[in-house]
C-alpha cells in the first residue's frame, strides 16, 4: 500500500488522528509512569520506543514516499549519535544548561546526518531498486565500522586523529581522548528522557506529514509513480530524490541523538548501528504498511516492546517473537483478513451506532 | 515565423536510422497531424522534440530558441508538454494532485514553507487548487477530483493526461495517439475536446494518430512518416489523396 493522496479535508482529519493517537498514548504512559505501575524494564524501554518510531517514520519517507529501498538508515543514526555526543562532551563545561545544550546537540546530530545524506545520496541515488538497497547497506556498514575504528582526541595543539590506537594520537599530558576506538565515547550527558522523545516524535510526524501534503511531497511521489511522466511535466528528478533522502537522513540523525544521550557510553557495534538494525527498521515500515505513517508508528512501538514483554519466556523469547512477526505479516497482507478488519473496524462500529441513532430519531 | 521548426532532425540507434532528415514547420494555433505505419518513427520524433532522446543530427527551434540538446525538464519549461501512447499517470495520487504536479513550475513555494506550513503555503496551495479545478472542469473531471487516478475509466485517464500537460502552461502540446482504445463516441467527444483546447488556450497541437476519422476531421496539415523518413507533407486533403501515402499507409 502506498500513500494515497486524498482530498484536503480527509488528509487533515487523518493526520489529526495520527497526532491524537501519539498524544493520547503519551499521556496514558505518563500517568502509569507517575503512579509507578510500569515495570523498570518497560520504563527503560520508553526512550528506545521513541527513537525507533522516529527511525521507522524517517525510513518511510525513502521507502514509501520516494519509493526507493534504503538499508542504510542505521548508518545515518550512527552519524547523528556520534556527532551529537562529541558536541555534548565538548560543550558540557561551557554550556551547563541542558535545556540549551540538548536542542543544539539535536540540531548538530540532525544536520551532520543530513550532510552525509547529501554526500551519499548524490552518487547512490543514480541507482534503483535492489542495487540502491545494497549500496546503502554498504555505506551504513562503512560508517559504523569507521566510527568503531576511529580514535579522536584534542589537546592545546588541536584535534588529533588516528585509526590505530590512543597512543598513536600523540596527545600531550593535558590532552583528552574524545572517541576511543571500539570503546567509543564516554561521558555523554544523559539528556534524553521520555518527554523529549515524545516531542521529537511529534516533530518528526509534523515534518513528515506536512512534507507529504506539500508541493515538494507531490513532486517526490510523482517520481515514485512515474519517473518519465514526472520529467515530462518539468520535475527535477535528482533534486527531489535528494531532498527526500536528506530529510530522511536528518530525522534518522535525530533518532541517533536521542539514542546516544540515553546511554553513558556510546560505541558503534553491530547490535546498535549494524545492518540488522537497518533491516529491523525496514520490518517496522513493511509491517506498518509501506507509505503508511501511522502504521510505521504502531509497528515500531509493538515490535520494540514485544521482546521485552516476552522476557519471561527466556530462551524461547526470540522464537515467539519470530512467530508473532510471521503471523502479523501474513495477516497484514492477506485479503481475507483485510475484509475481516474492515467489517469489524472501529470506524464502522461508530458509523453503525450513528445510523442506529438516526433511525431511533425517525 | 513558425512556432516549431525542425530541420534535418535525425537519430541513429547503432546502425539503424530511426528518424532521418525530418523537417517540419508548425505555425502558431495550428492543429497538425503526424501519421504513418507502425514503427515509422512517430513516437521517436516526439522523444526527440521533448529531449528524451538527443538527436544525432539536425536541430529544432521553439519560438526561435534552439531546444535540441536541452534536458526534458528544460524543454518542458520552455513550452512543450506531451502525453504518452501508453498512459503515464501518477496512479497512486488523486486526480487533483496529478494536475497539481503539472502546476509544479507555475505556482511555487519552498520546501521549508511546505513543511512549516507558512502563510505562503496556504496562499499558493489555494491558488493551485483553484487553477487545477478549473482545468479539471474543462475536461469534465471535477467530480472525480478526489479519485485515485488509477480508478478512472480509460477515456478519462486520457483526458487527465491532457489536463496535466496543459497545467505546465505549454506553447505546444504533443498528443501521442490520444484516441487509442477509444470507441467511436469517445473519439468524437475527444475531437471536440481537442478543438476546444486549441481555441480556449490558444494552443498549438501536434498529434500522432491512427484513427483516420479523427485525423481528417481536425488536422489542418499532415506529415506522413515511413521508415523514419518524411513521405509526404501538406494540407490534409491533399496528403490523404496522395497515391504514395495510399500505398504505404492507407491501403487501396
Amino acid at each position: 500500500m502506498k500513500i494515497k493522496s486524498l482530498s484536503e479535508n480527509k488528509t487533515t482529519k487523518r493526520n489529526l488522528v495520527t497526532y491524537g493517537i501519539v498524544i493520547i498514548s503519551f499521556v496514558i504512559v505518563q500517568i502509569f509512569n507517575g503512579t509507578g505501575s510500569l515495570s523498570s524494564l518497560l520504563s527503560g524501554l520508553l526512550v528506545p520506543i521513541c527513537y525507533y518510531v522516529i527511525l521507522a517514520v524517517s525510513l518511510n519517507i525513502t521507502v514509501g514516499v520516494l519509493g526507493e529501498l534504503s538499508l542504510g538508515q542505521a548508518g545515518f543514526m550512527c552519524i547523528g549519535a556520534y556527532a551529537s555526543s562529541v558536541f555534548s562532551v565538548c560543550t558540557m563545561e561551557t554550556i551547563t544548561n541542558a535545556w540549551i545544550r540538548f536542542p543544539l546537540a539535536i540540531l548538530v546530530g540532525g544536520i551532520c546526518a543530513a550532510v552525509f545524506g547529501i554526500l551519499i545520496g548524490i552518487p547512490v541515488l543514480r541507482l534503483k531498486g535492489d542495487y540502491l538497497a545494497i549500496v546503502t547497506l554498504a555505506f551504513g556498514e562503512i560508517i559504523k565500522n569507521f566510527c568503531a575504528a576511529a580514535y579522536v582526541g584534542y589537546d592545546e595543539t588541536g584535534v588529533h586523529f588516528s585509526l590505530a590506537s590512543t597512543a598513536d594520537l600523540g596527545l600531550s599530558d593535558s590532552g583528552t581522548v574524545l572517541i576511543n576506538g571500539p570503546i567509543g565515547i564516554s561521558g555523554t550527558p544523559k539528556d534524553s528522557n521520555f518527554i523529549v522523545g515524545f516531542v521529537l516524535v511529534m516533530i518528526t510526524l509534523f515534518i513528515t506529514l506536512n512534507l507529504i501534503n506539500s508541493r515538494t511531497g507531490r513532486a517526490v511521489m510523482s517520481i515514485r509513480d512515474n519517473r518519465i511522466a514526472a520529467e515530462s511535466v518539468g520535475i527535477n528528478i535528482t533534486k527531489y530524490k535528494l531532498i527526500a533522502f536528506t530529510i530522511s537522513a536528518f530525522l534518522a540523525g535525530i533518532a541517533g541523538v536521542l539514542y546516544s544521550h540515553n546511554l553513558s557510553v556510546l560505541a558503534a557495534k553491530s547490535n546498535n548501528f549494524g545492518y540488522n538494525v537497518s533491516i529491523m527498521i525496514l520490518v517496522f515500515v513493511v509491517l506498518g504498511g509501506i507509505g503508511n505513517v501511522r502504521g510505521s508508528v504502531i509497528a515500531a512501538v509493538i515490535l520494540t516492546a514485544l521482546p521485552e514483554v516476552l522476557r519471561d519466556l527466556a530462551e524461547y523469547r526470540m522464537l515467539i517473537y519470530a512467530i508473532i512477526l510471521i503471523i502479523l505479516m501474513i495477516c497484514n497482507s492477506s485479503p481475507k483478513f483485510k475484509v475481516y478488519r474492515e467489517k469489524y473496524s472501529i470506524k464502522r462500529f461508530l458509523s453503525r451506532k450513528k445510523e442506529q441513532k438516526a433511525k431511533g430519531v425517525q | 515565423m513558425a512556432l516549431l521548426e525542425a530541420t534535418n532532425l535525425g537519430i541513429t540507434f547503432g546502425g539503424l536510422k530511426a528518424v532521418d532528415n525530418f523537417n517540419i514547420k508548425i505555425e502558431k494555433g495550428q492543429l497538425y497531424g503526424l501519421i504513418g505505419p507502425n514503427g515509422a518513427g512517430k513516437t521517436t520524433v516526439f522523444n526527440l522534440l521533448t529531449g528524451v532522446y538527443k538527436p544525432t543530427e539536425g536541430k529544432a527551434t521553439l519560438d526561435g530558441t534552439v531546444i535540441t540538446g536541452k534536458r526534458t525538464i528544460d524543454i518542458n519549461k520552455s513550452g512543450i508538454a506531451r502525453t504518452f501512447q501508453n498512459i503515464r499517470l501518477f496512479k497512486d495520487m488523486s486526480v487533483l494532485d496529478n494536475v497539481k504536479v503539472g502546476l509544479h513550475n507555475q505556482i511555487k513555494y519552498s520546501t521549508a514553507a511546505g513543511i512549516l506550513k507558512l502563510p505562503s503555503y496556504f496562499k499558493k496551495e489555494k491558488e493551485m487548487t483553484q487553477k487545477a479545478m478549473s482545468l479539471l472542469e474543462v475536461f469534465d473531471l471535477q467530480n472525480e477530483a478526489d479519485f485515485s487516478a488509477s480508478n478512472l475509466p480509460y477515456g478519462k485517464q486520457r483526458k487527465l493526461e491532457i489536463a496535466r500537460a496543459l497545467a505546465t502552461n505549454p506553447k505546444l502540446l504533443l498528443l501521442d495517439e490520444p484516441a487509442a482504445g477509444m470507441n467511436p463516441n469517445e473519439t468524437a467527444e475527444l475531437m471536440d475536446t481537442i478543438r476546444f483546447v486549441r481555441d480556449k488556450f490558444d494552443m498549438t497541437i501536434l498529434l500522432i494518430e491512427h484513427d483516420m476519422r479523427l485525423v481528417s476531421g481536425i488536422c489542418e496539415e499532415l506529415t506522413v512518416l515511413n521508415f523514419g523518413q518524411v513521405l509526404c507533407q501538406g494540407k490534409t486533403s491533399e496528403v490523404l489523396n496522395n497515391p504514395e501515402v495510399i500505398t504505404a499507409y492507407l491501403g487501396e
